[in-house]
């Protein structure tokens, strides 16, 4: 691009172009939404097992949980400054899951109140909130999608106040990390191939 | 009665780099190398103009032991963009 005067028409147009341009700026590798969706997985099927007497486990496997946020808060940090601009949807969706993030952990208060499987449905609804906005805000249909359906898993969870919520919480983490984790890492390395 | 275009924006390269600005929180030089399609050094010259204008801010720092230059658009270029905006649309207007 030269150094140039431009008509009013033209400045117009490359106002437009530049805008566009933009606004298409994507960076995401999936791995975030791998890392959270293979362990949110593990961990919900070990407690079914467990919780079942299937299996042996010393600790409540959702006690794993803690490296993973050390681990993945690593992982973001690194996958930031690989990103060459930030755009103020990335800069949302930041919050829609650091505020997500936080209201988990304040559910979670409820264990000292035994408030019991209900803590699982309010995650539930969180996660479902959080996909849909997620969607929203990139406009991939998927998560819009998913999200929909993860708020109908949530209301199912409240018929199903035992053991078995886990078994929601495993298909849910699936849903809303695991699947778009491979969709996007699929897109990324088509995207790393072209360059 | 029309306003002037600002001669700081009324240039292809600083309209360019702008307009990008103002639909990102923040970008890289390269970044901006690469989707205005210019050279580093007719770039450095236009990002330099704007910054004195106030219109943008560089961030220098390192980024993997190797420096790295960040732009941002500042309130002052927000607004400046959309007086130069305002006034582009009232000469079109009249010219239809």
């Amino acid at each position: 691009m030269e150094e140039k005067q431009l008509s009013n028409e033209e400045s117009l147009k490359l106002i437009n172009r530049m805008i566009y341009e933009a606004k298409g700026y994507f960076y995401e590798s999936g791995i975030s939404g791998l890392v959270y969706g293979f362990s949110i997985t593990i961990c919900s099927l070990l407690t079914y097992f467990r919780e079942k007497e299937m299996l042996a486990f010393p600790f409540d496997p959702f006690y794993l949980m803690t490296p993973i946020f050390f681990l993945q808060g690593w992982i973001q940090y690194k996958e930031e400054k690989k990103k060459k601009a930030k755009t103020y949807i990335d800069e949302s969706i930041d919050y829609v899951w650091l505020g997500y993030f936080l209201s988990v952990f304040a559910a979670l208060c409820g264990n000292f109140a035994n408030a019991g499987y209900i803590i699982i449905t309010i995650i539930l609804f969180l996660t479902s909130l959080a996909a849909f906005i997620t969607g929203m805000l990139t406009k991939f249909r998927y998560h819009v999608i998913c999200g929909i359906i993860c708020m109908l898993i949530s209301i199912a969870s409240f018929f199903m106040q035992n053991v078995n919520i886990y078994l929601l919480l495993a298909v849910m983490a699936v849903m809303v990390w695991l699947i778009p984790g491979f969709i996007l890492r699929a897109h990324f390395k088509k995207q790393q191939h072209n360059l | 009665m029309f306003k002037d275009l600002d001669p700081i924006l009324h240039s292809q390269l600083r309209l360019a780099v702008m307009s990008l600005l103002l639909s990102v929180k923040q970008a890289e030089f390269t970044f901006i190398k690469e989707k205005t399609n210019s050279t580093a050094g007719n770039l450095s010259v236009q990002v330099q103009k704007l910054k004195e204008a106030g219109y943008i801010e560089v961030i220098k720092e390192f980024k993997d032991n190797y420096p790295n230059t960040t732009c941002k658009i500042t309130s002052k270029g927000i607004k400046a963009f959309e007086e130069y905006v305002k006034a582009l649309q009232q000469y079109l207007q009249v010219k239809k």
